[in-house]
């Protein structure tokens, strides 16, 4: 028996000792306001409720090995033992019965092909799960359609672009409204301009650019326009109908830029294999001159 | 556990009437030759449908493995597989148990050899013709229904001659009371034939073509009411009568709870038929209905556990033989299996759940634990059980049954655990967004690739379960071999009394009244199995606001028409689906979500169930038609990488317009508003739109014939989702950039 008190008090113990640990913790972090901070504060808090929550079970089980034999005395006796409460009394103090229901295994005058039957009970746990499935089912389909409280997959939707447009930072999103961005030239910028090209529009226009199924973008030849920022807007927007994705949603606003102006870096790098010029001739000139 | 519980040397009689008459004990004899065929169906027809399963398994690891040619390639394969093994397989295996259990707990020979007979060979006939057509392109391109309608007639057919047999045997019984085990078989049958009928009417084109009856939303419910309740009542239900028979045989225990039985097996016909909207959550099913689908789902895990735990329960005693007889082995593992699949489905119908899993490889994982793990391990303990006592002998080698069963055991969680890995990998990586707001993996072959690796694995646990098949077929030929066939074994039993004379027919408990009524527990079997069903399509069929319709969308025209047969042919929907769900990770990634009204002149609907690759709702204008004759010519092209099989044919084989006046006909009398005489011009209409594919073809200096298949298969694949595409913002963006 000792050994269980001192499981007990161990564990008593040990929850007072984190209280104040737990004070100093949870203040440190307090002062940045930044979102960062709070979400680690919630992590912290949320630890903390983690382990006491154990300490409590840890100590209800020690409390109960501790109270068993006691516990088995009252269960026993007839008054509690055929009572609600007495039921969960039966469930802590281990009483199988009232999982598996009484195995009476007593045979039936059955006889198939000398196949015989018990005809035991339904496992109580059985039986209440059902019942449970049942209710659930009966509260889920009033929560939806009797009630109308649930949102449906419809509602869902709205509520998830929502919470998405509060999010995302919203740009123009209007393809008349042209950028005004100036073609990047950084080398970093270009090589990442590079390997989204790679990825992503080589398989259609070639891995130099040099025009497969969309159009050479090598030469001075333009179908909608050659300036960085009309490149920009053909490659967020696409080109509806003509096999242009829209690539908005897919890259970036800053990578969508690094493409373009990568692009842009490939003029007249005359490829092999470059397919016939498409669209309307523009000067070099014409990309610088307007800003 | 009581030890005293052993089975009686001789169980209590039916206490008589004093004065009744006495009872003549007869003499007759039992089949057993049809049982050897069926159980020798069920082995080579399992190992072939198990090795075209690993082929299909390996080609999505390795597209070389499609081997170029149109018959080979992984949709046509698919449905071959999947046909094999559930009506090939599990259908043989099925027959084998029944023809031997049903005889003799029913104390009689099989009402008819020459019926038994017509059976088995009509059933490995319409296998044949399945191996015939599949391969060739013949498809309805319903799940588990893609055979085309004479083959869905004769099946009809040989259903009918089964069941003729079947309650020909019931009305000759010598025992009163029907076992647990033929309630099962009886609700097998008659719910096989519901779904089987109402799920195949369609109207014939010519001999090995045909449109569904349903268009759309209303074909996705059908199909899928058939597609679960074909797991129902052809997978759980005489599976679960096989176990009722061959569980308590083998371990020589009584069954654990009768009564458990009776409330398990009524709860489990009703509710279950009610679930099959769970394979279309978060569609264009109606909210409604999908709901049903949830909250019986959900329903049904205690009247399917209510199985397992009658026959693990019935072991009690019996688990110091588990350890060495690998035919409870087997049937551990089987029912553990089915406990567990049976679990994991409701939990997949949460439809948060639902959202991550549906699509993805994690299907593939559970119905795999239900058919390697349930039918196939319960299929291998009735052999092995079985064939000694056929062939009056023991078994060859136990040890090599052992080998079998750990091979299986395996390769079910090589096969499983890789699918679970790669299905919440693949769900988890579709949803992902980055802190920008955009889709982590936008390119969805991304997500493909990441998952290559299980294919491998779950091919090699394929390997090893299909191995141990090899194993068993050599056993049970050894075992074969060192006995004789008993032919026709002798049995004996008592005429049976009429039942006005047996006093426990007055009394007992209430359902003993129904075991005796064949007649009515099949009438109650079948109320039961119908209230779900129409519960959810009569409304959706009458009930105009369940099917919005869109005025924009219009009939396909008929090139496109042929480009979908095409698509239908080359089985494009066994790996690409069709519907846009509501999510908004879905319409970053694919465009506005699919509406109920956009598929009505679709027959048969092409949803999909499994995205290998992405989804072609609205794929329409989203390339231009250059770039889909080269992806089709080879995919890794356009994408490099990808795992889709080449389609070289498409770009040789000319489209058959013979039958194209046909199919406009009869889409005509479906409801499709073609105008009158349309069929007349179809052709023409046709050419015509291929001549315009043909010149915008040209102009990116690709040559092609304007009556290739490859020219229909593009105009479908760009008239897809586009008749709602046309909005205000987008044609504002047309004008802007095309200046």
């Amino acid at each position: 028996m000792s050994h269980r008190r001192h499981l007990f008090y161990g564990a008593g113990l040990a929850l007072l000792s984190t209280a104040p640990a737990l004070a100093q913790e949870a203040a440190a972090p307090v002062a940045p306001t930044s979102a960062e901070a709070s979400l680690r504060l919630m992590w912290v808090m949320l630890g903390v409720l983690a382990v006491v929550l154990l300490l409590f079970i840890v100590l209800l089980v020690g409390l109960l090995a501790f109270l068993k034999p006691v516990l088995r005395k009252l269960y026993d006796q007839p008054a509690v033992h055929n009572s609600w409460s007495g039921r969960v009394l039966g469930l802590l103090v281990g009483d199988a019965r009232l999982m598996q229901g009484e195995v009476r295994d007593e045979l039936l005058d059955h006889d198939y092909d000398g196949i015989h039957e018990f005809d035991n009970d339904l496992p109580p746990w059985w039986k209440y799960g059902f019942a449970f499935t049942t209710v659930f089912a009966v509260c889920y389909l009033t929560y939806y359609h009797v009630l109308k409280t649930g949102q449906l997959q419809g509602a869902e939707y709205a509520t998830e672009m929502q919470q998405a447009a509060l999010l995302v930072a919203t740009t123009s999103d209007d393809p008349n409204q042209l950028t005004t961005y100036t073609a990047l030239t950084a080398p970093a910028e270009l090589s990442s301009g590079k390997g989204l090209f790679t990825t992503n529009c080589a398989p259609c226009h070639g891995a130099s650019a040099e025009g497969k199924v969309g159009p050479n973008l090598t030469d001075e030849y333009w179908l909608h326009g050659g300036e960085v920022n009309h490149i920009y807007r053909t490659i967020k927007f696409g080109v509806n109908g003509k096999g242009m994705v829209a690539w908005k949603g897919k890259l970036s606003g800053k990578q969508i830029l690094q493409v373009s102006s990568y692009i842009l870096s490939l003029q007249g790098s005359k490829p092999a294999n470059a397919k016939p010029p498409q669209g309307e001739k523009e000067a070099p000139a014409k990309t610088l001159a307007v800003r | 556990m009581q030890a005293d519980s052993l089975v009686p040397a001789a169980a209590p009689r039916t206490p008589l009437i004093p004065n009744a008459p006495e009872r003549r004990v007869e003499t007759f004899y039992y089949d057993n030759k049809i049982v050897r065929d069926f159980g020798i169906a069920t082995v080579i027809w399992g190992i072939i449908g198990m090795l075209v399963g690993v082929l299909a398994a390996f080609q999505l690891a390795r597209p070389e493995l499609n081997m170029g040619t149109a018959f080979t390639t992984f949709g046509r394969i698919r449905p071959l597989h999947t046909n094999a093994v559930i009506f090939a397989f599990v259908g043989n295996g099925i027959f084998t148990g029944i023809y031997y259990s049903l005889q003799r707990l029913c104390k009689t020979r099989m009402y008819s050899d020459f019926l038994g007979r017509l059976h088995f060979w009509g059933w490995q006939l319409i296998i044949v013709s399945a191996v015939a057509t599949l391969p060739f392109g013949f498809t309805t391109s319903k799940e588990y229904a893609e055979l085309e309608w004479p083959i869905d007639i004769a099946i009809t057919l040989v259903w009918v001659v089964f069941g003729w047999n079947m309650f020909g045997t019931i009305a000759r019984r010598r025992e009163r009371h029907l076992y647990v085990g033929i309630w099962f078989y009886i609700a097998t049958f008659l719910t096989v034939a519901v779904l089987h009928i109402v799920n195949s009417m369609e109207l014939p084109v010519n001999f090995l073509k045909s449109y569904s009856m349903y268009a759309g939303v209303q074909d996705a419910l059908v199909q899928w009411w058939y597609g679960h309740n074909a797991v129902a009542f052809f997978l759980t239900t005489p599976y679960l009568g096989l176990m009722y028979y061959f569980l308590p045989k083998a371990a020589g225990r009584p069954v654990y709870s009768y009564r458990l039985s009776i409330i398990h097996f009524w709860s489990l016909i009703f509710i279950y038929i009610w679930a099959g909207p769970h394979h279309l959550l978060y569609t264009a099913l109606p909210d409604w209905a999908q709901s049903l689908g949830v909250a019986f789902s959900v329903m049904l895990i205690a009247p399917s556990w209510g199985g397992m735990i009658n026959g693990l329960l019935t072991l009690r005693g019996a688990w110091d033989k588990v350890r060495e007889e690998p035919v409870l082995k087997f049937m551990v593992v089987a029912v553990t299996a089915y406990g567990m699949a049976t679990f994991e489905g409701p939990m997949l119908s949460l439809k948060n759940v639902n959202a991550i899993a549906h699509f993805t490889d994690w299907i593939v994982a559970h119905v795999h634990v239900g058919a390697l793990g349930w039918n196939g391990f319960l299929t291998f303990a009735m052999l092995y059980w079985l064939w000694p006592r056929l062939y009056r002998t023991t078994l060859y080698s136990k040890k090599l049954a052992t080998t079998h069963f750990w091979l299986g055991t395996l390769g079910i969680l090589f096969y499983a655990i890789p699918m679970y890995w790669s299905g919440f990998t693949q769900g988890l990586m579709w949803k992902q967004f980055n802190s920008e707001g955009m889709l982590q993996y936008p390119n969805f072959l991304e997500t493909v690739l990441q998952l290559v690796p299980m294919y491998y694995l779950r091919g090699i646990g394929g390997l090893l379960y299909v191995s141990g098949v090899f194993l068993l077929m050599y056993n049970l030929y050894q075992t074969a071999k060192a006995g004789s066939l008993l032919v026709n074994e002798k049995a004996q039993a008592p005429a049976l009394l009429p039942a006005e004379l047996v006093e426990e027919h007055q009394t007992g408990h209430w359902h003993r009244w129904l075991e005796r009524r064949p007649f009515q527990l099949a009438v109650g079997a079948t109320v039961a199995i119908l209230i779900g069903g129409a519960v959810e399509m009569i409304p959706t069929f009458l009930v105009k606001s369940n099917v919005p319709t869109i005025a924009s969308v219009k009939p396909y025209r008929p090139l496109e028409l042929q480009g979908r047969d095409l698509y239908i042919r080359e089985g494009c929907s066994n790996c690409h689906t069709q519907m846009v769900r509501p999510f908004r990770s879905e319409t970053e990634r694919y465009g506005e979500y699919s509406k109920a009204g956009e598929y009505v002149y679709d027959r048969p609907f092409l949803w999909g169930s499994k995205r290998t690759g992405p989804d072609l709702q609205r794929v329409g204008g989203k390339y231009p038609s250059s770039w889909h004759y080269n992806h089709m010519l080879d995919p890794t092209s356009m994408s490099p990488g990808s795992i889709m099989p080449t389609y070289s044919w498409l770009f040789d084989q000319k489209i058959d317009y013979s039958i194209l006046p046909s199919k406009i006909k009869v889409l005509r009398n479906l409801g499709t508003p073609y105008p009158a005489g349309f069929d007349q011009v179809a052709v023409d209409d046709a050419r015509q739109q291929a001549q315009g594919i043909v010149t915008e073809l040209k102009k990116e200096d690709i040559e092609v014939m304007p009556d290739k298949e490859i020219v229909a298969l593009i105009a479908y694949l760009q008239r897809l989702g586009t008749d709602i595409k046309v909005k205000p913002e987008q044609a504002a963006s047309v004008t802007a950039t095309t200046r």
